[in-house]
């Protein structure tokens, strides 16, 4: 119990100051910051780079923790190989807009088999396919980050899920899955989240119309109506583009793709009991699955 | 030269100049030292599955940044035109100023681009992987894997898609691709169960678990890291007198800590270890060198050149020969893996 109290702290500790790190514009005083120690607005990136890298580093390690299995351990990697293969496909062959297919299947991860794993397939597929495409960069870290969050809030669906799964029973003649609805919602919400929180990476650093750019000081109310004006003009067809897509990959792939990873936790929920110690001694160790 | 540390502090160093200066001479300089590495490289047989041509992307990138910068941005004392109405963003005067701080940006972005498309042509995928912490094992191990299936599921994915199209199979609509995706995930899902069943008939986790205080203390290591880097990033954007840094500076310390001293109880056997060869120390205390040439408040630099602004009226950037000269020391990569192929 500690233990998972302790492992829940540090979890919250670590979301909330990547949260402080990227939300910085919206609380940055108007203060003349001179002097050795302190930072320009130039150098601003690299240091959100390097803070946000450190908080992922935490979450990462807390999140693989209890991973030393060797069946999660396939299980992501095929998951993520998968997930990867989509996003290589979609690099070569680009789709509208900021259309992409690799949250439906973080969001499904998450959802069937809990934060944890959601959370380590969004920030692994980022990274293999920026591996494996060329697409490392000094943004890695952020994306890592949100995709990492989008599959680690699914498992908030779970109470109104099962609500909805409640429902269905009664209702077998339904024409959607409400459940499945529910996680195109989901992927809607997220498909503007994700381009809302990737654009606070560069937003302070764009010059642009006064009611649309960035200024220190200018208190919360103030910054979030000019972030909202430059997201409206700048952002929202694209991030519509790709909220639609995960809406449409979810009521289109949803259901099966769910069934069949739901199959396959049964099937990987399946223990290994160690032996006992008589016979360990005999063999010269146990095995762990 | 097959170190990763040297690539990764040759790229740091890249990284750090880039987001510190928007001086354009500068820029372009760094520029240039990361093209001629990259053209060594490619030279030397170096080659990575790129989508889209790297010099297309860089120019699409500055024209874009450019034109994009103009066109939203009205500040500047040189005006070049107005643009007439009242298109939101849009309409308003279009100056130098403007201009040439978007291609600023775009020469900015293309430079980190090119660096990390440098890094990823020095670096096979297999060294990229062993950068990856010991503390990290897990991950490195699922990141190996996946990079290994990656190739097969694209196979797979092609194999499935052939065999629906000689069924009669036609891609029309979304859902036309239902027959691919689902065999896709099942197909992927039984290769993770057989994978684990081969890892675990290895003995693949049945090492020692480390537990107790061990555990704990690092952990606690972290989380106060956490807590100092959060103090220290509201330190520093508030400006109230306390040194922020110096606070990020010691938390980053007690997480990287934590992390080591966990890493230490993952042991971890390599095959073919990189050795590091006197071209790798090269490419390091070079990077140490430009890095403190530029950062450190060293006399006699004008370091303030690094800092340029064209806003609100176009000045010419100055230039520093001695930071000039530095900054040329990053082509070394570059000349080491040209010597070496001259002499092959």
């Amino acid at each position: 119990m500690k233990s998972r109290l302790f492992s829940l702290a540090i979890y919250m500790s670590a979301t909330i100051s990547g949260m402080l790190v990227l939300l910085y514009p919206f609380f940055l005083p108007a203060v003349q910051q001179t002097g050795f120690g302190t930072l320009r607005l130039e150098q601003m990136p690299m240091m959100m780079t390097l803070l946000l890298g450190l908080c992922l580093l935490v979450l990462l390690f807390e999140a693989q923790g209890p991973m030393v299995n060797t069946k999660l351990i396939a299980l992501l990697g095929i998951l993520v190989a998968i997930n990867s293969a989509l996003r290589f496909i979609e690099t070569a062959i680009p789709g509208p807009g900021g259309f992409t297919p690799i949250f439906f299947l973080i969001i499904l991860v998450g959802y069937v088999f809990g934060g944890r794993v959601g959370f380590l397939m969004g920030a692994l597929t980022l990274l293999v396919s920026a591996l494996v495409t060329g697409g490392v960069g000094p943004w890695l870290p952020a994306q890592m980050f949100t995709a990492g969050w989008v599959g680690m809030s699914t498992p908030l669906l779970h109470p109104i899920g099962k609500a909805f799964i409640a429902r269905q029973a009664k209702r077998t003649s339904a024409k959607f899955n409400p459940e499945i609805l529910l996680l195109a919602f989901f992927g809607l919400l997220w498909g503007f989240l994700y381009g809302a929180i990737m654009n606070l990476w560069q937003w302070p650093f764009i010059a642009g119309p006064r009611n649309q750019s960035y200024a220190a000081g200018l208190g919360l109310i103030e910054t979030l109506q000019r972030y909202l004006a430059y997201y409206l003009v700048t952002s929202l067809v694209w991030d519509a583009i790709a909220a639609t897509g995960n809406v449409l990959l979810m009521l289109t792939f949803g259901k099966p793709a769910l069934r069949a990873l739901r199959r396959f936790r049964q099937r990987f929920e399946f223990n290994y009991t160690p032996e006992p110690p008589d016979a360990t001694k005999q063999q010269g160790g146990s095995i762990t699955g | 030269m097959k170190q990763p540390w040297a690539w990764v502090g040759w790229l740091v160093t890249i990284l750090v100049i880039l987001s510190i200066t928007r001086n354009p001479l500068y820029l372009i300089l760094i520029l240039m030292c990361v093209l001629f590495v990259g053209i060594t490289l490619r030279q030397a047989g170096a080659d990575i599955p790129n989508p889209i041509s790297l010099w297309k992307l860089a120019g699409w990138i500055i024209v874009l940044a450019t034109v994009f910068n103009a066109l939203t941005s009205h500040y500047g004392a040189m005006v070049l035109f107005t643009i007439p109405g009242k298109l939101p963003l849009i309409s308003g005067r279009v100056t130098v100023e403007a201009l040439v701080y978007g291609a600023t940006n775009g020469l900015v972005l293309t430079g980190m681009l090119a660096s990390f498309t440098v890094l990823n042509l020095a670096l096979p995928v297999r060294d990229l992987i062993s950068l990856i912490p010991r503390a990290f094992f897990p991950m490195a191990v699922v990141t190996s894997i996946s990079v290994t299936y990656l190739p097969t599921t694209i196979r797979q994915f092609q194999q499935i898609r052939e065999a629906q199209a000689v069924r009669g199979h036609q891609m029309r609509t979304l859902r036309d691709w239902l027959p691919l995706l689902i065999p896709l995930l099942v197909g992927g899902l039984e290769h993770a169960m057989q994978l684990a069943e081969a890892m675990t008939a290895r003995g693949f986790a049945s090492t020692r678990q480390v537990s107790g205080k061990r555990q704990v203390y690092p952990r606690i290591c972290m989380f106060l890291g956490l807590l100092l880097l959060a103090l220290g990033w509201i330190a520093q954007l508030s400006g109230a007198g306390v040194n922020g840094l110096v606070i990020i500076f010691s938390g980053a310390l007690l997480i990287l800590g934590g992390l080591w001293y966990l890493g230490r109880q993952s042991p971890r056997t390599t095959y073919h270890r990189r050795e590091w060869g006197w071209q790798d120390w090269l490419i390091l205390v070079v990077a140490a060198i430009v890095l403190s040439v530029c950062l450190l408040p060293l006399p006699g630099l004008n370091q303030q050149s690094l800092y340029y602004e064209p806003y609100p009226t176009l000045t010419l950037p100055s230039f520093s020969p001695w930071l000039g000269l530095a900054m040329l020391a990053l082509l070394i990569p570059g000349l080491l893996v040209w010597y070496k192929n001259a002499n092959e």
